[in-house]
């Protein structure tokens, strides 16, 4: 996999160098995450990726409309709008990975909070007819 | 029942006979409380009523109709329930007055021919009547024969108010008899009265009481010493004919006694002369206890006088040395000797009865005619019944000597001894089933039950219903109606009530008796004593019992707390609450039994048990489900931002496309 990956990568550098560089700058994040995620499927990786991605575009389809030439490339990657841009993108994709999962936690925790709260209401009213209270006082 | 008691002149014995308590009759009753009575026919009879005792029962044999119309016998009439002595319940017998005086008011030499004429032959055929309906007098004694002329016969008094010769004078009874306790002295035979028939002549010859100023003991003891017919002579002299008869009907032996229907007939009772061989006489005398030993017969006395003494002359050997060399009766020796080793065999069972085995056995086998002696309780076993009436009211002693002696079943063993004199096939059945009713568990068995199903006449004595004279259960239901009213807190089903309603229900209620001696938790035994009270109510005294209701009502908590659902119970309670208003018991038991709604009840439960397991799974599988939860989020979270990131890659591409 790894070399296929540096097959691509080598294809598209001397394919159209351009957006090789455009994509190399824009997406460095994506690359630092995809290095340190080492959990399986890499969550976070794919999540700051396709956000930088997303962070991507336009600086691509500007080079691809200039003439995809390396000094255009060098002069998008060196703007720090565009740079800026795309790495805040990466960074709020790495952000929801973050901020996703408590959210759903909280959801999740409040739901089975709901449920516990009906049961033991239902346990005690079961209790109260049948002269169970304390057993169910007990249990 | 207490309406029957209140004092007033409606107060009618047997429905027909008016008791005057204002006139008594001090003579009349040969020593049984008399008082004048009127029936409410006119007749010209004179009346009088003989009070019973409620401690010791009226003959039930003899209150039959049966005996009605004997000549010169003062039969029963009636009896029942009567005016109130002293403020109690009473109980009388009604029968015909004597017409003169007794006999004993003027005592005077009677000349011989009179006494055989007037005396001895009207009697014989009197006791000819009773022994072809099966029963026997017991109550021949100079006050209670009496005489209306001078030249009449005499007429034979009342008999049936209390139990068989309880009320004979010790001289009146052969030894064997007066031994026993007053009340145990048995139904008995013909020989009996004719025994004390034959007392009395020699009374009214002599013209004085015999053996007068001796005391019991002695008495016995110079009967057995020296024979009956000198000892009670004491030597003097009868007329020739009448020393005849007597010397007959006072012999030792029953056997040898002249049947009545010999003594109606003086010719012939004269030529049948049956003579017992006399005890033989030791050389030199035994002491035992108080008591100087001659022959085998004042030898049985003595053990029965003093049985720890007997117990240890026996186990020491001295007895059967005296036996073999004083009295040369090696038989009995030998006799003994082998009840030592059985009891040496019987001592693995209690020593105490061991040893009261042992002495009984001993007493019987040195005289075949003495009575069960039991420790020293002597009873001939057909008199059993009024003595456990009389005990039920006596000391706790009396009652432990015959629960033994039922218990272990002495009048078998006593009856198998003296098989040669009756056969003991039937003494042993009927020792086996008065044993039966003795081990009857719970509180309507025991002792009380023996004296209820013994004594048929006898009332119910607990204490409970105080003085209450209560002789059936018609008359037990109210009663206890009336104290649950009063006492609230009062243990109605006692064990002498219980024993009451198991022998007086004639088997209607046996069910629900024996099931009051389960075993069971206090919910059983409630509704054991619902069952009990309610089965009473229906058979015996259907009236509102509002008393009884609201005691049953009082301990039926338990039975109202078996119902688990809260609802329902409340509503039980309340349902019970307007029910023991009514005072009708049945719908009680209905209420507090139903087994439909119990069942439905329990399903209920157990339906709300696994309800409340399924609940209690799921809150601990929500407890516990933390980390689950956390998992899912952060799997679900991932996946979230996963997908955000793709619809943003896909939004900016869409924009990008459109320009």
């Amino acid at each position: 996999m790894i070399w296929l990956s540096g097959l691509a990568c080598g294809a598209l550098v001397a394919i159209a160098p351009g957006i090789a560089t455009v994509a190399a700058g824009l997406l460095a994040p994506g690359a630092v995450a995809l290095r340190l995620d080492r959990e399986p499927g890499r969550p976070v990786a794919r999540t700051v990726l396709t956000c930088g991605l997303a962070g991507c575009v336009h600086p691509v389809m500007m080079l691809w409309n200039t003439g995809q030439s390396f000094d255009t490339a060098i002069a998008i990657v060196s703007d720090p709008a565009i740079v800026g841009i795309a790495w805040s993108a990466a960074a709020a994709g790495w952000l929801l990975t973050q901020l996703a999962p408590l959210a759903v936690r909280a959801v999740l925790e409040a739901t089975a909070l709901t449920r516990s709260t009906r049961l033991r209401a239902a346990r005690s009213r079961i209790g109260e007819i049948w002269g169970l209270d304390q057993a169910a006082n007990d249990r | 029942m207490s309406d029957r008691h209140e004092p007033g002149p409606a107060v009618l014995v047997g429905g027909e006979y008016m008791v005057d308590l204002t006139r008594p009759l001090p003579d009349a009753g040969g020593g049984v409380a008399a008082f004048v009575a009127t029936g409410r026919r006119a007749s010209t009879d004179s009346l009088m009523a003989l009070a019973v005792d409620r401690r010791v029962p009226a003959r039930p044999r003899a209150l039959y109709p049966g005996i009605v119309g004997i000549e010169g016998l003062l039969t029963p009439l009636a009896h029942g329930g009567g005016p109130p002595i002293d403020g109690r319940p009473a109980w009388f017998v009604i029968c015909r007055a004597p017409s003169g005086p007794p006999v004993s008011s003027a005592l005077r030499p009677w000349p011989e021919a009179t006494l055989i004429e007037f005396v001895m032959r009207p009697i014989a055929a009197i006791l000819e009547q009773l022994q072809e309906r099966g029963v026997t007098h017991r109550a021949i004694r100079p006050n209670n024969v009496f005489q209306g002329r001078p030249h009449g016969p005499v007429t034979l008094g009342a008999a049936w108010s209390a139990p068989p010769a309880m009320h004979q004078p010790t001289v009146a009874e052969t030894a064997y008899t007066a031994l026993c306790h007053p009340a145990a002295r048995g139904e008995g035979r013909v020989a009996d009265d004719i025994y004390a028939l034959g007392v009395l002549l020699v009374t009214l010859a002599m013209g004085r009481p015999p053996m007068e100023g001796l005391d019991d003991k002695t008495i016995m003891y110079r009967k057995l010493e020296v024979g009956d017919f000198a000892a009670i002579t004491g030597g003097e002299r009868l007329p020739g004919l009448l020393s005849d008869f007597v010397r007959g009907m006072l012999a030792e032996d029953p056997e040898h006694r002249p049947l009545p229907a010999l003594l109606r007939d003086p010719g012939g009772g004269r030529g049948r002369r049956v003579a017992a061989r006399p005890a033989s006489r030791a050389q030199r005398p035994f002491k035992l206890g108080a008591i100087t030993v001659w022959n085998n017969r004042t030898l049985a006395l003595a053990m029965a006088c003093d049985p720890t003494e007997a117990m240890a002359t026996i186990q020491s050997g001295t007895l059967m040395y005296w036996l073999r060399r004083g009295l040369g009766d090696s038989a009995l020796a030998v006799k003994l000797e082998e009840l030592i080793r059985q009891h040496t065999l019987d001592l693995s069972a209690d020593k105490e009865i061991a040893q009261a085995l042992l002495v009984m056995r001993a007493i019987a086998n040195a005289d075949i005619l003495m009575p069960l002696c039991w420790r020293d309780l002597a009873i001939f076993p057909d008199g059993l019944g009024p003595v456990l009436a009389v005990a039920l009211d006596a000391e706790p002693e009396l009652r432990r000597k015959l629960h033994d002696m039922v218990n272990y079943e002495a009048q078998a063993i006593w009856a198998t001894i003296r098989d040669e004199r009756a056969p003991a096939g039937p003494q042993r059945m009927e020792s086996r089933q008065r044993r039966a009713v003795l081990q009857i568990k719970g509180p309507a068995g025991g002792l009380a039950r023996l004296a209820y199903t013994l004594n048929p006449m006898l009332p119910c004595a607990s204490a409970l219903p105080g003085e209450r004279w209560i002789a059936n259960i018609a008359e037990l239901a109210p009663a206890l109606d009336a104290i649950a009213a009063d006492s609230p807190d009062a243990e109605l089903l006692e064990p002498r009530i219980a024993a009451f309603i198991g022998a007086r229900s004639e088997r209607w209620l046996d069910q629900e008796i024996q099931a009051l001696g389960a075993e069971g938790d206090a919910t059983d035994r409630a509704l054991n004593a619902l069952r009990l009270l309610c089965e009473m109510q229906n058979r015996f005294y259907q009236v509102p019992m509002k008393g009884l209701s609201a005691w049953v009502a009082a301990r039926a908590r338990p039975l109202v707390d078996r119902w688990n659902n809260r609802e329902r119970r409340v509503a039980v309670d309340a349902q019970l609450k307007v029910l023991a208003g009514l005072g009708n018991l049945r719908p009680i038991l209905a209420l507090l039994q139903d087994q439909a709604g119990h069942a439905a009840d329990s399903e209920g439960l157990r339906a709300a048990h696994a309800e409340l397991d399924g609940i209690d799974g799921e809150l601990r599988g929500i407890a516990g489900g933390g980390g689950r939860r956390a998992a899912i989020a952060a799997r679900l979270g991932q996946e979230i931002a996963a997908g955000i990131g793709l619809a943003a890659v896909a939004t900016t591409l869409i924009l990008a496309a459109l320009g």
